[in-house]
This record gives structure tokens, sequence and C-alpha cells, in this order.
């Protein structure tokens, strides 16, 4: 069973009297087949937790387990290459290349990932799921909030990655659009057997997540597991 | 390439508008260039068709192979037959009231040059009393067997043939004898005319004399080094001036998706990916703005007025054009460097 974990992380920026601890001792597990929630206020650490999970940049001290192996010491090339196999963002904003259509943004992830992506029916699975199979032939400019999201969703998936990580996936969602994202991020998670993890201050989220922390000031808390 | 014809494909009018700049730029850039060739080839035509390599003359002319004059007893006698004795006199030429400046160049019978001319009508000279005139002439009116008069000579000397490429310091050449040299630059028969063209290397021990190579005979020609390094100038500016637009232009489409390109950095594509896709876009613009400036630049070729000094030479032309594509390269360094450094936490929360 995937697992991503943090154990003992701690992220400081600068030094002196410009030093600030974005994170502070910071343990925390996310498995195949949960959604996590990561909660929140603005400036609390959220993204320098995610950032830190999805390898895009190091922690001060501390170890980031995938599977139980040290996944921290990746940097550069082979950085790129484990994210762009394992690992699938979704975006709170400018996630989809804009010059390309739906269609096209997949085609992206063929051009640069060869191997691995997900067989075309179980894809053509997917876009039935997300409701986006129409939209196709449209360009992100052409499509809703909730429909632009969905799209970056079912890119995320199409990589077939065993984790997805999710910057406030809700953020520019109403409310029914929220329960309906919200709903998808679960189904993922448990049918497609992966590790969804959403960092948000979005409260709404909270009932479909199976397991929720809380990060105040750096410091994190299980809410619920 | 994948994203670069997307991008272009998608967003039409802003890329056709940068191409339409790089396309101008490249239209007069041709045209510079066929006009420095076409001038430059006003001066030199005839001598390159000679396919000579240098040429001896007097010290005091200083260079100037029209101006040269040299005694009987200085001209030295020519060792070898890739060498000819030639007189040259720049005066006017009279048919009637039609008057036109040209270059009086006078040669022994069965010279090297006059196997090297190639003729576009009638026949070479026979006599002392005929001239071959450059074609350039004949589109100006003058005609075969028409009566004219040369520089400062009382002869009538009857038009027999019009040569090709026969063009020397911007004026049109007439081919005539070298015994009517003398009266036709108006010195008298002490002189024997202004040196000799070889096509090898000449040497002298005279004093008196000096030898010129072939470029080293252009560059003394009144106003030639001038015009060319003129030319040369405007045209390297164009060059530069296309570098900075290209690269300006790059840098703001760059910096218009920055946060897109940390968006696919986040996802894990490489930035080589990212910067090889640059790449692509930057040769595609180049090469279809600089192909349709070519087309263009050879379309205005073909109506151009024939007065128009403009000679499209195809080696510069493609030579000017990869040039072109390089200098767009060298503008894409700045972008190309901004997307290896882009930082993809940068699109991650807030």
């Amino acid at each position: 069973m995937q697992r991503l974990e943090l154990k003992n992380v701690n992220k400081v920026f600068g030094s002196g009297t410009n030093r600030v601890q974005a994170l502070s001792q910071v343990n925390f597990e996310a498995k195949a087949g949960e959604l996590t929630l990561i909660l929140g206020p603005s400036g609390s650490g959220k993204s320098t937790l995610l950032t830190i999970l999805g390898g895009l940049q190091q922690p001060t001290s501390g170890e980031v387990l995938i599977n139980g192996n040290r996944f921290d010491g990746k940097r550069g090339k082979a950085a790129d290459d484990f994210r762009l196999k394992h690992i699938g963002f979704v975006l709170q904003s400018y996630s989809l290349v804009p010059y390309l259509t739906v269609a096209e943004q997949f085609q992206l992830v063929d051009k640069v990932k060869k191997a691995g992506n997900l067989p075309p029916k179980q894809f053509d699975n997917d876009l039935n799921r997300l409701g986006i199979t129409s939209l196709l032939d449209k360009y992100p400019g052409e499509l809703s909030g909730g429909q632009s999201q969905r799209v970056a969703i079912a890119r995320a998936l199409y990589a077939n990655p065993d984790f997805i990580l999710a910057d406030e996936p809700t953020a520019a969602l109403d409310s029914a659009r929220v329960q309906e994202v919200g709903r998808l991020l679960k189904d993922i998670a448990e049918k497609e057997e992966k590790a969804v993890v959403v960092v948000t201050h979005d409260l709404r989220l909270k009932e479909e997540a199976d397991r929720i922390y809380q990060l105040v000031d750096g410091k994190i808390s299980l809410e619920k597991s | 390439m994948f994203l670069a014809l997307h991008e272009v494909k998608k967003e039409k009018l802003r890329y056709g508008l940068v191409m339409g700049v790089i396309l101008l730029i490249a239209y007069l850039i041709f045209i510079l260039s066929a006009l420095a060739q076409g001038l430059a080839s006003q001066n030199t035509a005839a001598v390159n068709s000679w396919q000579s390599q240098s040429v001896l003359l007097s010290k005091d002319a200083n260079g100037n192979l029209a101006q040269s004059m040299l005694t009987k007893e200085e001209m030295p006698k020519v060792s070898s037959t890739k060498q000819d004795q030639v007189g040259l006199a720049q005066g006017i030429l009279k048919a009637g009231d039609a008057r036109q400046s040209a270059t009086f160049i006078g040669l022994a019978n069965n010279s090297q040059i006059q196997k090297q001319t190639k003729l576009v009508q009638g026949r070479w000279l026979q006599n002392d009393t005929e001239l071959v005139l450059s074609d350039q002439l004949k589109q100006q009116g003058f005609k075969l067997n028409q009566k004219v008069t040369m520089g400062l000579s009382n002869q009538t000397f009857t038009v027999v043939g019009f040569a090709k490429n026969a063009l020397y310091n911007m004026s049109p050449v007439a081919y005539g004898s070298l015994n009517a040299w003398p009266a036709v630059k108006g010195v008298n028969s002490e002189f024997a005319g202004s040196g000799i063209v070889s096509q090898g290397k000449l040497r002298t021990d005279n004093d008196n004399l000096q030898v010129l190579s072939k470029k080293e005979l252009f560059n003394k020609m009144p106003g030639y080094a001038a015009q060319n390094q003129t030319f040369l100038f405007m045209i390297a500016f164009l060059i530069v001036i296309s570098i900075v637009i290209v690269a300006i232009f790059l840098y703001i489409l760059t910096m218009q998706k920055l946060e897109n390109l940390a968006v696919l950095r986040a996802q894990g594509i490489p930035s080589s990916y990212l910067i090889q896709n640059t790449l692509s876009q930057t040769v595609l613009i180049m090469v279809v703005s600089v192909g349709l400036g070519t087309l263009l630049s050879a379309l205005t070729g073909l109506v151009i007025p024939k007065a128009v000094p403009m000679s499209f030479d195809p080696v510069l032309m493609t030579g000017t054009a990869v040039v072109l594509v390089l200098t767009g390269i060298i503008g894409a360094v700045i972008p190309m460097r901004i997307i290896a450094k882009i930082d993809p936490v940068s699109v991650i929360g807030g």
C-alpha cells in the first residue's frame, strides 16, 4: 500500500532576525485509499508542507518517506522524474495550459511521460466519471471554474500517480461545486487506490475526509484518523 | 515542438505580429544586401568577369587604374597568355544628342579579357574604330552599328556588340582597341596604356609602378569602400536590432506565461523540455518570418525597375537568412535562462 510520510520535519526560512520557522517537528502520514485533509489558516505553513510532500523543496531537517524510503534527497532531474511518475498536482490556479485544448492537456503528459499513463479504456471511464468527455475540444478559457478543476484532476489522474496533492482545489468554487469536488477526490482515493492529500482552509471538505490534520503556526495535530 | 506549435496556433494574432516585425526586418536586410551587392557589382562586374587576380599600374595613380598612364618604356612586356595590357579612360560617350558617362577600356587583339567577356549581342571589335558597349547602354537606347564618339577622341566609332557584366567604377564600359586609347584619353602616343591586368600574380621591380590585388584595386576605387562599409554597418545594425527585438518579444511572452510554466515544472515536466520548446518556437518563428521575407524580396526583385542596381545573390540571401535565424536563437537565450530558473514553488499557495 502506497504511503507518504513526514517524520520530525522542520522548515526554516531566513536567518537571524529574519528567521521564520514555517514547520516545526511535523509528523504526517497519507495512505492509498484515503482522502487526507490538511486544514489551517493562511500563513500556517500548509503550502510549505505540500511543496515538501511533493519534493519541490527540501526540509531543513527531518525525513520525507515514500513507502518507507527516503525521498527528501532527490533533487533536479531525479526529483522531476519522480514527480512526473508518482505525484499528481492539482493547483488552485493557472493549472491548465491556456493554449492547449482539454484533449491536448493529456497529450502533453504523453509527450513527457511515454509510459505508465492510464490505458485508454480506464481513462475514458475517468473522463465520464468527471463529466468532461464533452469538453475535450475546448480551451481552458472556455471552461467554468468547476470544469477547469475537474480537468486538472483528470490530468493529474492521467499520469497514473500514486499520490495526488491538491492545493486549495475548491478556492474558486461555489458550495455545490465544493461538495462535488470533495466527493470526486474521495471517490478517486477509494476506487483508484490513490493517496489524496488536500491542503485547504475550506471546512466544507471535512465530511469527505478520512484523515484530517490541523496545521497552526507550523505545528501539526491529527484531528481525525 | 508540441507546446510551441499549439501556442502559435492558438495565439495567431500575437505571434503573427511578432513574425510580421521579423519579416519586415528580414525584408529590409535582404533589400539592403541586394542593393549593396548591386552597387558593388557596378564597380567590380567587369574586373570580376575577366577572372583577374592582380593589376600593375603607375604608383602616382594612387591605386586608380583609370588614372594610371604608363609610357611605352614603363609598360612591361606581357609575359604570359594570362596577362593583358589595358588602357582606361573615363569620358563621355556621345551618339547624336545622347550622352552617357562611360569607361573606355582599350585592349590588344586576342586579349584574355576579350575571351572572358560574354557578348549578349553582336560581335567583338575587329579594328581600331569599333566598340563593344556594356549591355546597360543597350538598355539606355544605344544600338548596333550606331556611330558614336568617346572621350577626347575625334574618331567616330561603330558599335558592333554589347557585353554582359561590363561595368567599372559605377559606369558602363566601352571596350575598344588599345591603339585608340591615347586619343580617347587625350594623351600623346608616347603613352602605351594604364597598366597590366593578370589572371595570376604580377610582380614589378620598377619603383614607379605598383601591383595591386583585385581586392586592393576595388578598395582604391573612389567611393567603393565607403559605400560598402555604409551598407555593412546598416545591415549589421539591423541584425543587432533583430536580436534585440526577438529577445524583447520572447522575454515578454515568457514572462506572461511564467506562472503557467511553473505549474508545468511542479508537475514534473523537465525544464529541458520547456527550454527545447522555446527554442523550437524561436526557430519556427524565425524560419517562417525569414522565409516569407525571402519570398517578398524575390518578388520585389521581379518588379523592381532595372535602373535600380539590385542584385539578389541566392548564396548571399541563404547566408543572410541563416544568420538571421541564428540571431533569433541568440535572442532566445535570456528567456531560456529564465525558464531554466523557474521555481515551481512560486505557484503553490500564497
